[in-house]
């Protein structure tokens, strides 16, 4: 069981996101989600879209934007072990298709529960710092940027 | 294509549209994920194949992906629970930790790099580094191992596990046996010289047999020369820097070896990869590099190399060999060809891939093989032209620095060689490599015959059978055990996310019988666990539907 015996991929986790069948699971995986607090009784359906928004966005943050590294030891020495998931994804290029995919599934999210939502302010003002929140740090320009030294080690 | 589904010689043959390559005439078409090169009409009509290469790589239905991925997820998420209620002595630590005066120090592991060990491997842990305590032949002992702690710790009952049937191990060609007579060779060597060389090559290490060997080795090959090496894995990694440095290329297939990926980086020079016996991919670096030169200053390259496996052990796919050489000749490169599995196992006289394609070892400039598959030994060789072994006997990293292969397994070589020859006067190497072919089509069409998805070649002994999720990792070699039967299962990392699997390599020494067993637990177990994804199997007698076609045709 070692990362690298059967291929010269030195870093597997650059491809986890572009392996077959990780985009449905993960539209399924927001939609289980949703279900589940729809499920919740006393969650009205505005509540529970900002609900599903913020939670799909702080798990995307925590799992893209600040575990750092990847779980198994690759034989290039730790190279990657200061850099975010995002920033691993395909050895930093930008704009491939996962980046775009993860890009646009949090904005067609903030689009569906803005309408859910009927616009009310509150709801707006959450959401919008939510999906900012969410889709600043996938700026190429903050590729490996780490704001007052937040995350570095 | 005059009948789509000729019927010849009481065959029933599928002809597929040839698709023409515009840069090789190879006639490969894709269909599914099966990749065919065929002849035409059963006439080779230039096509560089002489024979039909099936090769089968089909995907799973999208649900099994999904699933895979989920079953992945629920893992990561129970990881982090149990990871959590380990630091907050909610739970037992098993593992190391730093001790109480280094608490403040910088840690030494970041232990989000062992995640993966911890939480997902450690649970299946059991069903690898299982102790045998037999010779390695078609059926072998275990040492029985129980956990009492979910596999932290291992203590050994000391009761044997009798007879489980082996299919994991290398034993191609079945040279890993006892038998007195098989040894007495290798018995009246070692008690002629002893068990260690204690030296390298260029001191006082090289014997009258490391000569005697090399010579068979070479004439075995059909080569000018050879030299062997202690250690297949050092072979690689201590001869490829030799013969490439900076300033040279390397070109190297995507699911290389360990071995050869670690020669490639220490040699220093600028590796590029192309896509898994892609010949288009190899073709358009070959042209870029040919082109553009060396990166920043436009040089021509000093050395353009590419390197292949003749079997790749993971996927069971055979090397392209034909169309890689008409590109080496077209572009100048040279080829160094690893046939760590392929020798024995493959070619109708077990001379490797060389011989299965039909082609001449001269086209191949860097012959290289290992003795641990199909020969039942240890050791690596390099074989090619004089001036070419010459200059790795003085410059070879092994030869300078290694300690030479020891004697008794330089007569085992000897020995299952002069077998292979025919040179001790008997068949016996011709029926294996015969057993073999017949054991790898039996059991290949079977497993197809069933449903399972196969990975590679129709022609390759080593059979990876796709699991897909990581429950069914543990569960599958946990319940082969339990049927006696043992097998080598992988997952991630060592593969991609979703293509866990399980790898059979066929032996010649495996009776019909015991690949009947093998086969009837792979059924049983194939239903219970819902492995048999194929939506391509053969029909299971593809003699009734014979006929009826010969009816209506009439």
């Amino acid at each position: 069981m070692n990362v690298g015996t059967a291929h010269s991929e030195v870093n597997p986790n650059t491809r986890v996101m572009n392996s077959r069948g990780i985009w449905l699971s993960y539209v399924l995986g927001i939609g289980l989600l949703h279900i589940v607090l729809l499920s919740i009784p006393f969650f009205s359906v505005p509540v529970v879209w900002t609900l599903t928004n913020i939670i799909h966005n702080l798990s995307m943050y925590i799992f893209l934007h600040t575990v750092k590294g990847t779980p198994f030891e690759t034989p290039d020495q730790g190279k990657a072990r200061l850099l975010t998931h995002w920033e691993q994804m395909d050895y930093g290029v930008q704009f491939t298709a996962s980046r775009k995919f993860l890009t646009i599934m949090p904005i067609v999210l903030y689009f569906l529960t803005s309408f859910y939502t009927k616009y009310d302010r509150i709801h707006f003002i959450i959401n919008t710092i939510s999906l900012m929140s969410v889709l600043i740090p996938k700026l190429p320009q903050l590729h490996g940027v780490r704001i007052f030294g937040i995350n570095k080690y | 294509m005059a009948n789509p589904s000729a019927v010849c010689n009481g065959h029933l043959h599928h002809h597929h549209h040839q698709k023409q390559n515009n840069l090789l005439k190879s006639g490969i078409s894709k269909k599914n994920g099966i990749t065919k090169g065929m002849k035409k009409n059963g006439v080779s009509n230039g096509t560089v194949y002489k024979k039909t290469f099936i090769e089968h790589f089909e995907q799973a239905p999208m649900y099994v992906a999904v699933f895979t991925v989920v079953g992945f997820a629920v893992g990561t998420i129970f990881g982090y629970l149990r990871d959590f209620m380990r630091a907050w002595g909610l739970e037992k630590r098993h593992i190391a930790a730093e001790r109480e005066q280094q608490k403040d120090f910088v840690p030494l592991y970041q232990d989000f790099e062992n995640f993966y060990t911890r939480n997902l491997y450690l649970r299946i842990r059991d069903n690898w580094n299982r102790p045998i305590c037999s010779v390695p032949g078609p059926q072998f002992d275990l040492m029985e191992r129980v956990t009492d702690d979910y596999n932290w710790t291992f203590r050994f009952t000391g009761r044997t596990i009798k007879n489980v049937i082996n299919m994991g191990s290398y034993n191609y060609l079945g040279f890993a046996e006892t038998d007195v007579n098989a040894l007495k060779t290798v018995t009246i060597e070692l008690e002629k010289y002893g068990t260690g060389v204690c030296s390298t090559r260029q001191e006082m290490g090289t014997l009258d047999k490391h000569v005697e060997l090399e010579k068979l080795v070479a004439t075995f090959l059909g080569v000018e020369d050879a030299m062997v090496f202690g250690m297949g894995f050092a072979t690689n990694s201590m001869n490829i820097p030799a013969l490439v440095g900076k300033g040279c290329l390397i070109l190297s297939d995507e699911l290389n070896h360990t071995s050869l990926v670690l020669g490639a980086r220490l040699s220093g020079a600028t590796i590029r990869i192309f896509k898994h016996n892609n010949m288009q991919s190899l073709e358009k670096l070959l042209r870029d590099a040919i082109i553009y030169g060396q990166p920043r200053t436009h040089r021509a390259w000093r050395k353009i190399i590419i390197l292949v496996e003749g079997i790749y052990s993971m996927e069971g796919s055979i090397v392209r060999l034909p169309e890689i050489v008409s590109l080496k000749n077209k572009y100048k490169a040279y080829l160094y060809l690893d046939e760590a599995h392929s020798i024995g196992a493959v070619g109708a006289t077990g001379r490797g891939v060389v011989e299965y394609f039909g082609m001449s070892p001269d086209d191949v400039d860097v012959l290289m093989g290992t003795f641990t598959k199909s020969f039942g030994a240890a050791g690596g060789y390099i074989a090619g032209k004089k001036g070419l072994v010459d200059f790795l006997r003085t410059h070879s990293h092994s030869a300078v620095y290694a300690t030479s292969m020891c004697p008794p397994v330089a007569e085992q070589i000897i020995r299952a060689m002069k077998c292979l020859m025919g040179l001790d006067g008997t068949t016996q190497g011709l029926q294996r490599v015969r057993q073999l072919e017949k054991n790898t089509r039996y059991f290949r069409r079977k497993l197809h015959e069933m449903g399972f998805i196969i990975y590679g070649n129709d022609d390759s002994p080593v059979v990876p059978l796709l699991l897909y999720m990581p429950g069914k990792i543990g569960a599958f070699a946990r319940r082969m055990l339990e049927k006696n039967i043992g097998v080598v299962v992988v997952g991630f990392p060592a593969t991609p996310i979703t293509e866990s699997r399980a790898r059979f390599c066929v032996s010649a020494a495996h009776t019909r019988e015991m690949l009947d067993t093998v086969l009837n637990a792979l059924d049983e177990l194939g239903d219970f666990l819902h492995l048999k994804y194929s939506r391509y199997s053969k029909s299971a007698h593809p003699e009734l539907y014979e006929e009826s076609r010969l009816e209506l045709e009439d």
